[in-house]
């Protein structure tokens, strides 16, 4: 199947802080990448240097082979995007954000069928601001599915959901998935990773520490699970043990 | 086009569900209007002179509400969007920044509009005023004074490092030109330093420009305003599009 994300070379740094380096990444199209790090590893940073609200200093990224600069009006006509802190107009209804945005795409999905489906059928007249953490959340994860998007980017989808409700969003992304989504996603829960994920990549410090299947990172650890095999790989004591 | 209909549509509503901007764009121009209908509007404008004070103020009331929403309006709410994030999420949608820009504007020359007519009607109603002048003329007019100030207001909502900063230079630009300008003083009435120092403000010319044209006044003394308020348009156009930041 073709690539539907590559990322080659990608680096940044804010002044002498060094966000990203050396970058590289490749997301099969229908398939779903989980990019796994503690707070401040770079996963946001990646994200938007991929997206191009970011630029980066060195490196290439391709989104089904169009450059997010160059060719920004075309790219996110196919790719939607939630991003952490979902904000929107002051005093702006759940239904006319919806509205709004389904008119910036020319073949937008129908906005009340996305909603019914993520549970918010009967917020349509709700403000956004009057709507839950949850709420919000799968608000965002909405608005990212409503171009109909072949490539959906998610950063930290569900935090601040229920587990039911994260069962919910899960179901609903893996459908899409089989239908040919390609999602690339950030994300601090294990088993959300391993529910939604082909391939999983772990940042440390802006470094790729692994990246593969969820399988082999814990085969190439000492532990047996996947959070344990996590925590292995971004322990701080690892580095000085590689380096003797 | 489909956009920009549905996002006309959007901020309008939210704009309205605001309030600011229809008091200070529709009610305060409309105060002004009866303030001084009722204490000197149908006295001559001078001693000997033809039409009344109302007709000599008509053209400066009538931009009160473009000053207001020019450089009070459009700035902030483009500087509170990319505060919000709101620019971010446009960024990664194919809308592009023309079209956000171009929405506002929309929202602002419907606001002006609005209250052109309802300065009129009052005036008419009210005081009994006649326009003395070409309609066109002033319509014309009325667009560039719109033109220059939206675009004013488009430029500081584009370079205005956040949204404190933002308010802080609309209030620099807003309040010396609402009160030197003579769209709520007379510009007649101010002693000659001050009247050249209020020449200074796009704002002045503009004025002169609506008055020339609704008291039907010879049209040469126009050309100097109208070079200067085009100017201004598109040289700030420029610069707000090739300066804008989503973030």
């Amino acid at each position: 199947m073709q690539e539907a994300i590559k990322v080659k070379g990608l680096a940044k740094s804010y002044g002498k802080l060094l966000a990203l380096e050396n970058i590289n990444l490749s997301v099969k199209g229908g398939t779903a990448l989980g990019l796994l790090g503690a707070n401040g590893a770079g996963k946001s940073t990646a994200v938007e240097c991929i997206l191009g609200t970011k630029r980066a200093d060195r490196g290439r990224v391709s989104i089904l082979g169009m450059d997010p600069h160059r060719d920004r009006k075309r790219l996110f006509e196919r790719v939607g995007v939630q991003f952490q802190e979902g904000r929107c107009q002051e005093g702006i209804t759940v239904g006319e954000l919806c509205a709004l945005t389904a008119s910036l795409y020319q073949k937008p999905a129908d906005p009340a069928d996305l909603l019914a489906q993520f549970g918010l059928g009967g917020r349509q007249k709700s403000p956004v601001k009057e709507l839950s953490g949850g709420q919000r959340q799968r608000l965002f994860v909405v608005l990212a599915l409503l171009p109909n998007p072949e490539v959906v980017f998610l950063d930290e989808l569900t935090t601040g959901l229920d587990t039911e409700a994260r069962r919910g969003v899960w179901a609903a992304l893996s459908e899409r998935k089989k239908k040919g989504l390609t999602i690339f996603l950030t994300s601090h829960f294990m088993d959300e990773v391993e529910a939604l994920c082909d391939q999983i990549c772990i940042l440390k410090r802006g470094r790729t520490v692994f990246c593969g299947t969820a399988a082999d990172a814990v085969a190439g650890s000492p532990c047996d699970t996947l959070e344990d095999a996590y925590l292995w790989y971004t322990s701080e004591g690892r580095d000085s043990r590689e380096s003797v | 086009m489909k956009a920009f209909k549905s996002m006309l549509r959007t901020e309008l509503k939210l704009s309205l569900r605001g309030m600011d901007m229809f008091l200070f764009a529709i009610c305060a121009p409309l105060v002004t209007l009866v303030i001084l209908g009722i204490t000197c509007g149908n006295q001559p404008a001078s001693t000997g002179a033809e039409h009344t004070f109302l007709e000599q103020s008509f053209g400066a009331l009538a931009s009160i509400s473009i000053c207001a929403g020019g450089v009070m309006g459009l700035p902030l709410v483009v500087s509170d969007y990319r505060g919000r994030g709101i620019l971010k999420r446009y960024r990664v949608t194919p809308v592009s920044p023309s079209l956000i820009l171009a929405v506002q504007v929309a929202v602002y020359t419907l606001y002006a509009l609005l209250s052109l007519l309802s300065l009129y009607l009052a005036a008419a109603g009210l005081f009994g005023y006649r326009f003395r002048g070409s309609p066109l003329r002033f319509l014309c007019g009325y667009l560039l004074v719109m033109g220059s100030m939206f675009s004013i207001g488009m430029m500081v909502g584009g370079l205005a490092p956040n949204t404190k900063m933002a308010g802080v230079i609309a209030s620099a630009l807003y309040f010396p030109m609402l009160l030197f300008s003579g769209a709520t003083l007379p510009y007649e009435g101010m002693p000659s330093a001050l009247q050249k120092v209020a020449d200074i403000l796009p704002l002045t010319q503009g004025i002169k420009l609506l008055k020339a044209a609704s008291l039907n006044a010879p049209a040469g003394s126009a050309l100097v305003p109208m070079a200067i308020m085009l100017a201004i348009a598109a040289i700030c156009i420029c610069v707000s599009l090739q300066f804008f930041r989503w973030e």
